[in-house]
């Protein structure tokens, strides 16, 4: 190949009209042809600057919690601390889980107070519209989460919903299978209070009928929410 | 749209930090390395896709890939967010490849193409993004047509067919303004010493 002719292809690669077959054969070539790596890179670094110029788009968070889980762990609290735009949807969600909170608290103080108050944990898990789809509870000292659908998920019958905690810094650790529709207990290895402690986030991922075949998070987050601790 | 070219540097700087940092697996620098580039990224990835669903998973799969392969970046030979947008780009046009397997079974073919027209348009990006990089009189340079094209193809991730239908020409015609544009810019480019 002629230095013009690899020139042209390397233009046409980064400008992306060079497809196919046409596309895999020169990307192959390139790795072992010094110099068409060089013109390659000299394209790079023509055009590619150029693309800065397309408008920013915030991608949903749940591309961030589903990266973290791949990447086997969470630097959740410190990550992608969000843009006033992504923002939007977390104070949609906290301001449902702040009703949510209240409606709670009001049941709590509304009963008889024999002993004292109830302690409870919530969780609203919602999706990228930030409506929740699922609601996780547990009282302080209680050993299993209740985890309510609000709204009924499209599920296939081959596949499970399945809750995970994401802690800071760590793998995401299953805390096992939710329904799609109705009410699911989950049972905690500790009470509450102790298992979710260094948990700042839940996520529920869909996964093979039977649960992730590895431990972590094989299928996309469908559903996030952070741990609310209502004392 | 034009950068400050102090504050770019030291957003490169910034950035050459956090890819060093990743590579030796720190997830803060991770993080923020996310924050400050993922919109960017996945605005790019969405015009070329038009599709989020394909774009999303375009930006989870390019993440990933630099967490592990954080170690691979070379600061000496490009800079932080132009090896980022290589690897978006390239996996957005897997994606596409995907889509078109054959493209010569395409080349005939009177598709329409639809494109998003909301934001600016590729040419306004293409205007700006050169004017952002002080290579405007490059930009200018080119003819109309080549400046179309171009900006159709790079921006929207446009084939050539795909050009040839949506711009109402023979094939043979889009594929030499592509050429002949490519050729242009580059020796003007070249000419004017660009910013690295």
């Amino acid at each position: 190949m002629n230095l013009e002719r690899a020139d042209a292809l390397a233009a046409e690669y980064v400008l992306g009209t060079l497809r196919g077959r046409a596309r895999s054969r020169f990307e192959r070539m390139a790795r072992t042809d010094r110099r068409l790596d060089a013109a390659l890179r000299d394209w790079e670094e023509r055009l590619l600057p150029l693309a800065e110029a397309a408008p920013e788009v915030a991608p949903p968070p749940r591309v961030w919690v589903a990266i973290l889980a791949r990447i086997g762990g969470a630097a959740a609290a410190a990550a992608a601390r969000p843009s006033f735009r992504q923002s939007l949807g977390l104070w949609r969600a906290l301001a449902v889980a702040g009703f949510a909170a209240a409606f709670i608290l009001m049941v709590v103080l509304v009963r008889p107070a024999v002993e004292r108050p109830e302690q409870t944990i919530v969780v609203l898990l919602a999706g990228p519209d930030a409506k929740p789809a699922l609601v996780a509870s547990a009282d302080l000292n209680g050993r299993y989460l209740t985890v309510k659908a609000v709204t009924p998920v499209e599920l296939a019958a081959d596949r499970a919903l399945e809750l995970w905690a994401l802690p800071e810094g760590g793998n995401p650790r299953s805390l096992g299978l939710v329904s799609a529709a109705g009410v699911a207990r989950v049972a905690l290895p500790a009470p509450a209070g102790a298992a979710l402690a260094r948990i700042p986030t839940l996520a529920v991922s869909l996964e093979p009928k039977g649960g992730s075949p590895t431990g972590l998070p094989t299928g996309p987050v469908l559903y996030t929410g952070a741990v609310q601790r209502l004392y | 749209m034009a950068i400050d070219p102090a504050k770019q540097l030291e957003r490169n700087a910034r950035l050459m930090e956090l890819l060093a940092r990743t590579a030796l697996s720190d997830q803060r620098a991770f993080a923020e390395l996310y924050r400050l580039t993922s919109s960017h990224l996945y605005g790019a990835a969405l015009r070329i896709l038009r599709d989020s669903a394909a774009a999303e998973e375009v930006l989870q799969e390019s993440f990933v890939n630099v967490w592990h392969h954080a170690n691979s970046y070379v600061s000496g030979k490009s800079q932080p967010l132009t090896w980022l947008t290589r690897i978006v780009r390239n996996r957005c046009l897997d994606q596409l490849r995907r889509k078109d397997v054959d493209t010569v079974a395409i080349d005939d073919e009177e598709e329409s193409v639809t494109i998003a027209d909301e934001g600016p348009s590729p040419l306004e990006m293409l205007v700006a993004g050169a004017d952002a990089r002080a290579v405007k009189a490059c930009v200018e340079g080119l003819e109309a047509a080549q400046k179309q094209a171009i900006a159709l193809a790079f921006y929207q991730g446009l084939s050539h067919s795909e050009l040839a239908a949506h711009l109402k020409e023979p094939l043979g015609t889009v594929k030499s303004w592509i050429r002949r544009g490519l050729e242009r810019l580059k020796a003007c480019l070249d000419g004017v010493g660009l910013a690295r």
